[in-house]
């Protein structure tokens, strides 16, 4: 009786959004598996032949795809590193009851309100004009160059672009986990003569286990994603050096019209991706158990 | 002593922060220059302020028709993502069997999908909602909400999730042996604990969803139902930008999200000291 | 004033309904008649057939954001002129193709678009209505209509045409007409301190409209370009490319580099004379006049490689019906198409709204701009190389080929040639 109430509590809570995200997300999810067996340009007039696992193997050879995967798992580390550093700086920053804390936080937050492609293009005025003006005015012209015509520091300058878009982003739920912890708790290591490294390694970044497993998870499926900026500032280039997997993926559904084949690649690269990172939710997690 | 390293700390902070806004200043002033002039200098404040590519933008755009548009899809998605979703994380965490950690699972890992490879097969299925069960999904606001919700669930998911995860689970036990329902013990006990993580969750999702282009751009056809980024259309052309007209288009966008973000952020403050005081 | 307008404007409309509405009639106007069957209206002003109700409401979703605020207006006028209403949609510059297939997959096509000549026209075919009935493609300039399976489905946009487009004060044409006196004037700029000849970074303006010259410079670029795609013959062997190679050579030699150029700020270059010329296209010239009149001092002349004296002349974009719209639906889509270019109103919009270089007989091109003007004068005399970039694989250009160029402007030491072999590479694993 009991839990048949319960039962129809836990369904009255989650049914609703499970509808919706099933047929927005799931369903056309599993129409996009399907079209990963076959040869198809992406015109719904046009023919769809059946091929089994034929774009799958193709997937392998594909060298550009390969090297694609490779710069995202390059740009996904280090975007991970200096995102959670910058905002966990600027997070600890705010929090610090200085008196310009709240106007801090509305700029560090203000590069997430401009979104997507725009982005890119803002960036390239900094990265073709500023970085050389600074470069001549400096005489630093091997650091203050245009990062975007070097193959290696294009990738770099993805890596400033995402940061800066992000660090904002990951902040605000820095703020939200270390609002979380007990001011009693911070006045009584202060008593205790804890200093501000001790302060913050003992206790804020133990309770704040949470709040870095969604960080990192967040970045992570952020920047294995990324498409506008990309987009917007290299275009893939040069010479491809830049290419994220989703460009790639983009690319070979609408640039080639191979749609399968590129869904083919988008499915491939979700189950790496997923079993990676739901691996490191699940180690977070447990972590998080043991505070 | 102590003061002299605080207002450095003060100093430092302002001084990372304007550098964070550069590529902001480039937007501002470069709203007001002619392509000449930008041409010359991009990163140079601008010879005279005149806003005359502001009101060509407003006309443009037909801004206030854009932003009722995109005020009306981004508030009511948020609010039902925000209802939506935080009943269902709590269930979800709070209940102990197989099937929420699947269900929880799956909304995680899906956030990791491009949305670029759902698009196609989204707009079938709309299609089949729209030609079978005669529910105007496509070129309809009310259409965008709903898939705007599909796709905002799984971070407010999984937010709530890990935020009531650190929440005792005690408070509720007590209410529960008061005799609340548990739709009672929701709305009255759980909900306003989670008044920081929702103004976190609503923030993002504006954000988001403001400034979204693709999935519109994808469902609303019509002149009249554009929302402001799609109003900016005429800007882009394929090999160039009008970049004037397009920055004061952008700053035009952004200022109501910066004045509702200084808004929800008082929020987070205040949630904190409602919180420390239970 | 106001009233005789609005007479005038109802007239109008009812004449064409009525003219619609008999050829409607005699090919059984039910919603069950074929689509291929409704042969387009002529407005045979002065019909005394009563009035019937208006056409179906169109939409028009097309690629050039630059004619957006014009077409609008334009449709405005339709409306005022017959009654019939049209809606315009928008997308910009690049999201153009993805929005239009996303909207083909939700039954959600627009009426009239546009597709681009070559790859994307073949792509889109099942959905270009056969327009071989309607009175106005009969005036479409020879061989500029778009042809799928042997029918006329599209309409030009109007031509376009690219060359070097140069600095009258700066460069004399009679100096640059084949490789050794280009290399000259290329030197001498260099020596005078003159950026002489600018490419820019986005890949058309890098390497796929230059490319075209070699192309277009071949016996038959189709069979050609056939002939690429199965191997059978390599750029790097061919004569013209060669020729090309050494041309990339002295650009590298003697410019500065392109990718550090964004088309915005080759255009600034050239306006502010700091370059002398670049290889681009009458569209230019509304990116140039916001620098200011300069129309005494650019003229187009042709790339000079193997000696040709021709521009490259084509057409971009074409007006299509969807195929997929309801019977009414194309009919008004019909209307509207024939108002286009028959009507007064219609013609002077694309001569002097849309800024088109017509591809119709019976429009005039006036008041052209100067580079316009070198693209139309050539299109006349028959001056002119074709744009065999139509015959590309699908977005090989952007995908395959820049990056290639990319590497050949950033490698100092990579020669034309080799830059040839890389190109034979790319295409060869893009055409599979």
């Amino acid at each position: 009786m009991n839990k048949t109430k319960d039962r129809a509590w836990f369904a009255l809570f989650t049914v609703p959004l499970i509808f919706i995200f099933t047929t927005v997300v799931i369903i056309p999810f599993i129409i996009g598996i399907y079209y990963s067996f076959v040869k198809w340009d992406g015109i719904p007039a046009n023919p769809k032949v059946f091929v089994g696992f034929d774009n799958y193997v193709q997937i392998f050879k594909d060298e550009r795809f390969l090297a694609s995967a490779w710069h995202t798992v390059k740009f996904t580390v280090l975007a991970l590193l200096s995102v959670n550093v910058l905002g966990l700086v600027f997070s600890l920053l705010v929090t610090a009851k200085l008196r310009v804390s709240n106007a801090a936080r509305t700029m560090f937050f203000m590069p997430n309100l401009i979104g997507g492609l725009i982005l890119g293009y803002i960036w390239q005025f900094l990265f073709t004009d500023a970085m050389e003006f600074i470069g001549s005015k400096t005489g630093l012209g091997h650091i203050f160059f245009n990062w975007l015509l070097s193959p290696q520091f294009a990738l770099y300058a993805m890596v400033v672009v995402f940061t800066w878009q992000m660090a904002g982003y990951t902040m605000i739920i820095y703020i939200a986990g270390i609002q979380g912890i007990p001011d009693e708790m911070m006045e009584a290591a202060k008593v205790d003569g804890a200093n501000l490294w001790q302060r913050i390694t003992k206790i804020i970044f133990p309770l704040l286990m949470p709040a870095f497993t969604i960080c990192l998870f967040m970045t992570l499926s952020g920047a294995f994603k990324i498409y506008d900026v990309n987009l917007s500032l290299t275009k893939g280039g040069p010479n491809n050096a830049t290419e994220m997997f989703a460009m790639n993926i983009f690319n070979e559904i609408f640039g080639y019209g191979h749609y399968g084949l590129g869904q083919a690649k988008a499915i491939v690269f979700f189950i790496i991706v997923a079993v990676l990172t739901l691996t490191q939710v699940a180690i977070t997690k447990k972590r998080e158990v043991q505070m | 002593m102590k003061k002299t390293s605080r207002l450095l700390s003060e100093v430092l902070l302002v001084a990372l922060a304007l550098a964070f806004l550069s590529p902001i200043y480039i937007m501002v002033v470069n709203s007001f220059k002619s392509r000449a002039e930008l041409y010359e200098n991009a990163l140079a404040l601008p010879s005279s302020i005149s806003f005359e590519y502001y009101s060509k933008a407003l006309e443009k755009m037909n801004f206030f028709t854009a932003f009722a548009n995109s005020l009306y899809v981004t508030a009511i998605s948020v609010v039902i993502v925000v209802i939506l979703a935080s009943m269902t994380a709590w269930m979800l965490a709070r209940t102990d069997h197989k099937l929420s950690k699947i269900i929880f699972m799956v909304f995680v890992a899906t956030m990791l999908i491009p949305f670029q490879t759902l698009m196609m097969p989204l707009m079938q299925v709309m299609d089949w909602i729209r030609t079978n069960l005669h529910i105007p999904m496509l070129n309809t606001r009310e259409g965008l909400i709903y898939m705007n919700v599909g796709f905002h669930a799984s971070m407010a998911v999984f937010l709530y999730h890990g935020f009531i995860k650190s929440i005792p689970v005690a408070l509720e036990e007590a209410a529960t042996l008061d005799g609340c329902s548990k739709f009672g013990l929701f709305w009255r006990i759980v909900f306003p604990m989670l008044k920081t993580i929702t103004v976190t969750i609503a923030i993002l999702d504006v954000m988001a969803m403001w400034n979204d282009y693709l999935l519109p751009s994808l469902t609303l056809s019509d002149k009249a139902l554009r929302t402001i980024p799609l109003s900016t259309f005429y800007f882009f052309g394929e090999f160039t930008i009008v970049w004037n007209l397009a920055m004061a288009g952008l700053t035009l966008t952004i200022i109501p999200v910066v004045i509702f973000y200084v808004f929800a952020q008082k929020y987070i403050i205040k949630g904190i000291a409602a919180g420390a005081v239970k | 004033m106001k009233q005789v307008k609005k007479v005038f404007g109802l007239l109008t409309a009812t004449a064409l309904v009525a003219a619609m509405a008999g050829c409607g009639s005699a090919n059984n106007n039910a919603s069950g008649s074929s689509a291929g069957s409704a042969s387009a209206p002529t407005p045979a002003a002065g019909s005394a057939a009563p009035a019937k109700e208006k056409l179906k409401k169109i939409s028009i979703f097309q690629s050039k954001v630059e004619i957006t605020d014009a077409l609008e207006a334009l449709a405005k006028k339709y409306t005022a002129e017959t009654g019939n209403e049209v809606e315009v949609w928008g997308a910009a510059g690049d999201a153009y193709m993805t929005q239009l297939q996303a909207k083909l997959t939700a039954n959600q096509g627009p009426t009239v678009f546009s597709v681009g000549t070559g790859a994307q026209a073949d792509k889109l075919k099942s959905y270009l209505y056969d327009l071989g009935n309607e009175p106005f493609t009969k005036n479409i300039a020879p061989h500029m209509e778009l042809k799928e399976d042997g029918k006329v489905v599209g309409v030009p946009y109007g031509v376009e045409g690219f060359g070097l487009v140069y600095n009258k004060d700066l460069v004399d044409p009679k100096n640059v007409t084949d490789l050794a006196s280009f290399t000259k004037t290329m030197e001498k700029l260099k020596a005078d301190g003159k950026n002489p000849l600018s490419l820019s970074q986005e890949a058309f303006f890098l390497i796929g409209h230059i490319l075209n010259t070699p192309f277009a410079l071949q016996p038959d670029p189709k069979a050609f370009i056939d002939k690429l795609n199965k191997g059978e013959v390599k750029m790097a062997d061919t004569k013209e490319f060669q020729e090309f190679g050494k041309f990339m050579d002295v650009i590298k030699a003697n410019s500065k580099n392109p990718m550090e150029v964004k088309y915005d700020s080759q255009m600034g270059d050239f306006a502010t004379g700091k370059t002398a010329m670049v290889h681009q296209g009458n569209w230019s010239y509304s990116m140039l006049k916001d620098f200011g009149n300069m129309d005494a001092k650019i003229g187009m002349m042709p790339f000079p490689l193997a000696g040709n004296n021709k521009i490259a002349v084509g057409v971009a974009s074409n007006w299509v019906i969807n195929s997929k719209a309801s019977p009414d639906e194309i009919k008004a889509g019909e209307a509207f198409l024939n108002w286009l270019f028959t009507s007064d109103t219609g013609k002077n919009a694309i001569v002097n709204d849309f800024k088109f270089i017509p591809a119709m007989t019976n429009i005039e091109a006036t008041k052209l701009d100067p580079l316009s003007k070198a693209v139309y004068d050539a299109t006349k005399s028959g001056q002119t190389i074709p744009w065999a970039t139509a015959y590309y694989p699908s977005n090989i250009v952007v995908n395959d080929l820049a990056p290639v160029a990319q590497a050949y402007f950033l490698d100092k030491n990579m020669t034309g040639q080799q830059l040839l072999e890389k190109l034979d590479a790319a295409w060869a694993k893009a055409a599979k």
